[in-house]
């Protein structure tokens, strides 16, 4: 392999039978500032029934690449380049020299777009059926057979056709939604399906449950994939190449797996190492530096080179051209042949170290030098059998007026503890009923039955009668951060005004310039500055990271004693999750709180949990089924939905040590307003035998002297019925 | 099944339980926590007004300035308060045969707006009507736009039993057919006095603001951010003063512009009727008297009808102007721009989605 850049026409020698070839796209903008270029000169193709990945941070111009596919970049950014589609039936179609009306039906018909966010796809006031209907007739096709094609395609994607057809939008549960929206794009058979973050707003188990769907589809429809989406790990799975970009371009393009082993440019090395995953060491976990480049700001050079490790003269004026380090595998960066000793891998070396997380190579543990010692010692915070139902609210449409309201039973019987200093992570799928059990744990919530108390004082007694402890401390003791922080900060306020808010309320001694400089002084400490700049600007100027952080420093201004944290990284790019959640336990010491978390991803739970000694706890349909250290839930979960989640959570491992069938029965969790009969689990559990449907399983310890772990599941208890039961798993 | 957990051999040093809830800090934290620095310098009491003159007055004015529709609207109003406040010491009012009956308009300088079929001035007519119909106009925008927010805060905030009985006082007054209502208690009371006109006049308009702002009121109330100030203890009147008032400025603040011009629309439309009693001069009555005399058939006459029309249209137009561009003040984005002196570079269509998004819910 030598150095030899190789110029644009012949750079996919592997691709033989491309379906779609990109050549110079850009797409530029302009602005007051100055003109922008979110697509910088990119060329690619797409191999005919390939899937392809792009992974790309928010602000790498990876929508703007999918747009292109479309010609459909919005107002004014104006898309230059060529765009050659090469149909099944041969010939060539020249995307960007279609009319007006030739592009509406090449759209759909030939290449089908799935966006994220799925709500805003909808129209809230059509059936779904209409949604199919409207799309056929739309493009001239026969309704009949195209709901028929449109049936099957539900089915094959794990949903009742008749059912799914008569409902609204907004009675489908968010993954449901995203997988109509799967179908809707390819109820006119295209060739072709862009994918842009179709999972984002979904939580892991969805996620990977719909990308298992996407392979299967995939073979059946004849279908080229590209996915876009900023999580590699995820797509890792999934496609067959990946393409890496970086400021606006591909700095890395090659198979799925050769670029997992042997990334060879700086950016997709640190991108792996920065990702939270089960296997590898948490120490090893690094947030990439820096920041990404501005659009307007034409960077001579090589784009990464304010953040590279390696780079050098050459870099800041050389365009790195495309190297080749396989027939198939190329890298914008002058010194890939470096970059492994640059930016070492976890697993360099030893490749195959890292296990599965069932295997049983247990986790090595460090031991955090604040290492809770509870026994003995009274919890801050002691939730003994929380309840939380509510009354299912549809304040849409006049017919609910007629049917009985029905019970949503969030929490339905939950008991742990929160010690000083203390890390407890709830883990589960949407709509499992954490986040309520989060707000009740911190009295945001009222409980309709049993108790949280705090430092031994009833809650809603001390709201309501008085106790020992006045409301107010307990007010004051406990906090939240919101999952989303745009919505936590309010948008009319500064950044000031809002963090002045803890300080009028609870310091009464400080005047406005101490105030001013207790914030000033805050802000600094996290991270952003100059701090006096961020004061004045209002939350829609600062990142989603450092809306985080304004957030999170507002609840540690009240200077409590547990903070709940309601997927406090969810929102982040997967690069900044570990940098926010290092920020999150730096706070914690200098201010002696414990973290309630809530997250749908084992990853982050492991990484919280590990560096301060924490518990993890699975929430499933309003029951806590298992809690536990985390090496013993990720290494030896009890609980076949904890092993569930494990199989979820995307793993930076190649095919061989990967298993893709899916841990569960069911796709969808059932309806919380009537939960399953016995173990909640059974309609979904590969384990079900027929106890499981009557009876419901007691927590039972399954850690040792050292470990902490309970689980609700027969399988963790030697001697029960179970094992003599029947299975009432069909096939 | 209450879960406990295992004994561990952890060493770290368990911080003392202080159950009275003290800040930790106090007690002997880390010593060099940012969360201790205080300042050394005392704010003093000019430091706290000149923030609030550059948040209140300063930074609205210069937003409200940069806007051309803004800057008409504003010297439009300017002048009528004016006439309305001035004007009215520096010009005599008229009576009859001040001067000959159907002088035209710039005759003479005399009566730059000509006379009536008495011989009244109209210009001096039309200063004098300024005033009553400006007190009718705040008074009843005023009375709209409090009694609304008030009720449409309080109920959407609060909720439960106060929610119940403010919203069906409020589905009372919108059910209830507004102007025969008004014609009636006006042929009741027979007001006089412009403020008890203005109140008059909007007496049912409240209600339709009072039930938009429930409904905004009622989706901020489970948006995080007042979550996270219930967290925090911050009183329900803060909350409603800081966090939710300035999200629905923008549509308080049209609101009232709107209140105020039915309030002159109406108020002329029942003047001219009969139905409001005769008071001061008004353009309304002004109105009445022309139209009674004949004077848009009269040659020579229309003037005595275009004076008032004009007057009433002017004040309108310039209430419209400054109210579409009043909202740009609460705008968080127009604003930021506004801080930095120069325009951000940012979506267009981001300004767009965050304006149009709060007017579309209502
Ligand atoms: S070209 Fe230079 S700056 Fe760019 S990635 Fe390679 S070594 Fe780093
Ligand atoms: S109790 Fe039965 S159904 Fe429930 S998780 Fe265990 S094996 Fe599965």
């Amino acid at each position: 392999m030598t150095e030899q850049a190789v110029s644009n026409d012949d750079r996919d020698a592997s691709i033989t039978d491309p379906i779609l070839e990109v050549r110079n796209a850009t797409v530029k903008f302009g602005m007051d500032r100055g003109e922008s270029r979110v697509l910088d000169d990119v060329s690619i193709d797409i191999e005919r029934n390939e899937i392809l990945g792009v992974v790309g941070e928010s602000g790498s111009g990876k929508s703007m690449f999918a747009s292109a596919f479309l010609d459909a970049i919005v107002d004014p950014g104006t898309l230059s380049g060529e765009i050659s589609y090469y149909p099944d039936s041969g010939g060539e179609v020249d995307v960007l020299g279609l009319t007006k009306s030739e592009l509406n039906q090449f759209r759909w018909e030939e290449i089908a777009m799935v966006f994220q966010g799925a709500m805003s796809s909808f129209n809230p006031v059509r059936k779904i059926n209409t949604h199919f209907v409207e799309t056929l007739t739309a493009h001239g096709d026969t309704v009949s057979e195209g709901m028929e094609r449109a049936r099957t395609i539900l089915s094959d994607l794990y949903m009742d056709p008749e059912r799914v057809l008569r409902s609204y939008p907004h009675e489908l549960s968010g993954g449901m939604k995203q997988r109509v929206l799967i179908a809707l794009s390819l109820v006119l058979e295209p060739e072709v399906l862009v994918m842009d973050e179709p999972t984002a707003a979904l939580d892991l188990l969805m996620q990977r449950s719909i990308i298992s769907l996407i392979e299967d589809i995939k073979e059946k429809y004849d279908l080229t994939i590209v996915f876009i989406t900023h999580d590699l790990p995820l797509v890792v799975d999934l496609a067959d190449r990946i393409g890496v970009l970086y400021a606006f371009e591909f700095i890395e393009i090659g198979p799925a797996n050769e670029l997992l082993e042997e990334a060879a440019h700086p950016y997709t090395r640190a991108l792996l190492k920065s990702t939270p995953n089960l296997t590898a060491p948490v120490d090893e976990m690094r947030p990439i530096e820096g920041s990404a480049p501005d659009p307007v700001n034409e960077i001579s050079g090589c784009s990464y080179h304010s953040r590279c490790p390696m780079a050098d003269q050459r870099c800041e004026v050389e365009d790195p051209g495309p190297y080749i380090v396989d027939t198939d595998h190329d890298v914008h960066c002058h010194y890939w042949e470096e970059a492994s000793e640059a930016v070492p891998m976890p697993n360099d070396g030893s490749g195959t170290e890292t296990g599965s997380p069932d295997s049983d190579q247990p986790i090595s543990v460090q031991t955090p030098e604040t290492r809770p010692r509870w026994a003995g010692e009274n919890p801050v915070l002691s939730l003994d059998d929380v309840e939380v139902h509510f009354e299912a609210t549809q304040d849409e449409g006049l017919l609910n007026l007629f049917t009985d309201p029905e019970t949503v039973r969030a929490v339905d019987g939950i008991s742990f503890d929160i010690y000083e200093n203390d890390v407890v992570v709830l883990v589960g799928e949407s709509g499992c009923g954490k986040t309520t059990l989060g707000k009740a744990a911190v009295g945001l919530e009222r409980p309709t039955a049993g108790r949280v108390e705090y430092r031994g004082q009833d809650v809603w007694e001390a709201k309501e009668t008085g106790g020992d402890i006045p409301f107010e401390d307990i007010r004051q003791s406990l906090q939240i951060v919101h999952q989303d922080p745009g919505n936590a900060l309010n948008s009319y306020r500064k950044v000031f005004s809002s963090l002045e808010e803890p300080l009028v309320r609870w310091y009464d001694d400080l005047d406005g310039n101490d105030r001013r400089q207790r914030i000033l002084s805050m802000l600094k400490h996290v991270g952003m500055s100059p701090p006096e700049d961020y004061i004045e600007r209002y939350p829609h100027q600062l990142s989603g990271g450092e809306q985080q952080r304004v957030a999170l420093i507002r609840a540690m201004l009240m200077n409590p004693d547990v903070i709940l944290a309601d997927e406090p990284v969810s929102a982040l790019d997967v690069s900044l999750r570990v940098e926010m959640m290092d920020l999150m336990l730096e706070l914690q010491d200098m201010f002696d709180t414990s973290y309630l978390f809530i997250s749908h991803d084992l990853a982050n739970a492991r990484y919280i949990t590990e560096k301060t000694d924490g518990l993890i706890g699975v929430v499933y349909l309003g029951k806590l089924v298992e809690i536990g250290t985390p090496e013993r839930i990720i290494n030896d979960p009890q609980h076949p939905y904890t092993r569930a989640l494990c199989w979820a959570t995307p793993e930076l491992l190649t095919e061989t040590d990967r298993t893709d069938d899916s841990p569960m029965r069911k796709i969808d969790i059932p309806d919380p307003t009537d939960p399953p009969s016995g173990c909640r689990y059974h309609t979904r559990c590969p384990e079900a035998r027929d106890v499981c449907r009557e009876v419901e399983p007691e927590m039972v310890d399954s850690g040792t002297d050292e470990t902490h772990q309970r689980a609700a599941c027969f399988r963790a208890q030697e001697n029960h019925e179970y094992w003599t039961s029947e299975s009432i798993v069909e096939d | 099944m209450k879960d406990s957990r295992g004994p561990t051999d952890g060493d770290g040093q368990p911080k003392a339980a202080d159950g009275d809830g003290q800040p930790k800090a106090a007690d002997g934290g880390s010593v060099n926590s940012p969360f201790e620095t205080i300042s050394d310098i005392e704010e003093t009491r000019r430091d706290r007004y000149r923030k609030r003159y550059e948040n209140y007055v300063y930074a609205p004015f210069s937003i409200i300035w940069d806007d051309w529709r803004a800057r008409i609207g504003l010297a439009i109003i300017a002048l009528y308060v004016f006439v309305g406040t001035v004007g009215v010491f520096l010009v005599e009012p008229t009576t009859n045969l001040d001067g000959s009956a159907f002088i035209q308009p710039f005759e003479t300088w005399e009566h730059p707006f000509g006379t009536d079929r008495m011989g009244r001035d109209l210009f001096a007519d039309t200063i004098h009507s300024t005033r009553p119909i400006l007190i009718m106009m705040a008074s009843g925008g005023l009375f709209t736009v409090t009694v609304g927010t008030v009720f449409g805060t309080i109920a959407g905030y609060k909720g439960g039993i106060t929610d119940t009985v403010l919203s069906s006082i409020t589905d009372v007054f919108i059910n209830i057919p507004g102007l025969p209502l008004v014609i009636v208690l006006a042929v009741m009371f027979e007001p006089r006095n412009p403020v008890l006109v203005g109140i008059l006049l909007s007496i049912a308009a409240w209600a339709g603001l009072a039930r938009a702002i429930r409904s905004q009121v009622l989706t901020m109330r489970r948006e995080s951010f007042t979550e996270a100030a219930r967290a925090m203890d911050v009183s329900t009147s803060r909350i409603i003063r800081k966090d939710i008032l300035p999200r629905l400025m923008p549509y308080i603040v049209i609101n009232m512009m709107n209140a105020t011009r039915n309030i002159i629309f109406s108020a002329v439309g029942l003047y001219f009727l009969g139905v409001l009693p005769f008071e001061d001069q008004n353009w309304g009555i002004t109105l009445y008297l022309a139209y009674d005399a004949g004077a848009h058939y009269r040659p020579g006459a229309l003037h005595w009808l275009l004076i008032p029309m004009i007057a009433i249209i002017g004040i309108s137009v310039g209430l419209i102007l400054l109210g579409q561009s009043l909202d740009r003040v609460f705008n968080p984005r127009v604003r930021a721009r506004h801080r930095n002196g120069e325009a951000e570079a940012e979506g267009s269509e981001d300004v767009e989605a965050d304006n149009t998004g709060m007017m579309k819910q209502v």
